[in-house]
């Protein structure tokens, strides 16, 4: 009669836990679209703050301001791999350090382009509620000395998404919203 | 004397018969005359009352006129503020160079009441319940604009506070 009494009682338990759940998984496809291109806007971003802090016209004072927004898009301790034709291995930096070390590279010319930008494994909600995909960019880098000492290289690289819904206070209220953060940056092919 | 008696019964009869066609001749004057004179005044009135009715419709139409130019008015100066960020959005966006962009964000910062104030912007919206991006802040999102040199997200509402000042935004993306 316990074992009984004992079954039931789990039963209940999972059948209110499933429906909590599919509760706070019910995202029409209008939404989830809305995200994934939120997700995918702020893969831009981060591609446009690269091309600002590489370049070598920028200022220093911008260019630190540029670093701190850029840094924001990440969640805590991602890291970006860094790769070149004459490397074999992947070296794999703190985001900021990344960031520095780019700011800091030895060419008088620098240019940073990401093209084709995609998902390559859609947002998928995981049992602790994130959304988390990849998204792969294409980025075609670009250094020139002044003595004409060129760099070129094309690398792959995946980008982990996570999106979360966050709550925040605001003037009195709770404001809800959709937190999206980049995560390690990989690379996964370098070429000419 | 019998003829002569008789001339003057004529005479009489005559004077009497043109006095009567005279006076009948009167009467019909003096009647066609307060006909007339009828006339006159009811078409004077028909006149004045036209008049008042011209003089009602026209005032009715200037109070409509005065209430549309008033609502237009409220419309106007409740979008101003909207208008004037929304070029600033425009003029931060497609600034030439970095001096530029930031005159115009020091110009839209007068708008607000403060740098710090809070920017929503909203990604979709289903059954009155608002999805939003991560909230910024105004001045972050107008160096924002300027980084990303785009504009892509269009002002949806305002708080201002009681100088004018504004105190909220939020933002829409242009779908």
């Amino acid at each position: 009669m316990i074992k009984i009494k004992f079954l039931s009682a789990l039963l209940v338990s999972l059948c209110t836990l499933g429906s909590l759940s599919a509760q706070t998984d019910n995202i029409s496809p209008a939404r989830k679209q809305a995200i994934d291109s939120l997700a995918l806007e702020k893969v831009r971003d981060l591609s446009k703050y690269i091309s600002i802090i590489g370049n070598k016209k920028t200022q220093y004072s911008e260019a630190n301001r540029v670093m701190d927004r850029a840094e924001e898009l990440f969640a805590p301790e991602s890291e970006m791999g860094v790769s070149a034709l004459t490397k074999k291995e992947v070296t794999y930096y703190r985001v900021r350090k990344y960031f520095e070390h780019l700011m800091a590279l030895n060419y008088d010319k620098v240019n940073i382009k990401w093209y084709n930008i995609h998902y390559i494994s859609d947002l998928e909600r995981q049992p602790d509620g994130r959304y988390v995909g990849v998204v792969t960019i294409y980025q075609r880098f670009e250094g020139e000395s002044e003595g004409g000492l060129k760099y070129k290289d094309t690398t792959k690289k995946d980008i982990t998404i996570y999106v979360e819904r966050k709550k925040t206070q605001m003037q009195g209220r709770t404001v809800e919203f959709w937190d999206v953060l980049l995560g390690d940056i990989r690379v996964t092919e370098t070429s000419e | 004397m019998k003829s002569i008696q008789n001339s003057s019964k004529l005479v009489l009869l005559v004077f009497v018969l043109s006095a009567l066609v005279l006076g009948c001749k009167s009467a019909k004057k003096t009647a066609a005359t307060n006909a007339a004179n009828e006339k006159i005044k009811m078409e004077r009135e028909a006149n004045l009352r036209k008049q008042k009715e011209d003089e009602l419709k026209k005032r009715e139409a200037e109070e409509t006129a005065k209430r549309n130019s008033e609502s237009a008015m409220n419309v106007m100066k409740e979008n101003a503020p909207k208008v004037k960020l929304g070029e600033y959005f425009d003029a931060i966006a497609n600034a030439d160079n970095v001096a530029s962009a930031n005159n115009s964000i020091n110009e839209a910062l007068a708008m607000f009441a403060s740098s710090e104030a809070p920017v929503l912007v909203v990604i979709s919206e289903e059954a009155g319940k608002k999805d939003y991006d991560r909230p910024t802040t105004i001045k972050a999102y107008l160096n924002y604009l300027k980084d990303q040199k785009k504009n892509v997200n269009y002002i949806d509402n305002l708080k201002v506070d009681g100088a004018g000042k504004i105190t909220e935004v939020e933002l829409r993306k242009n779908n």
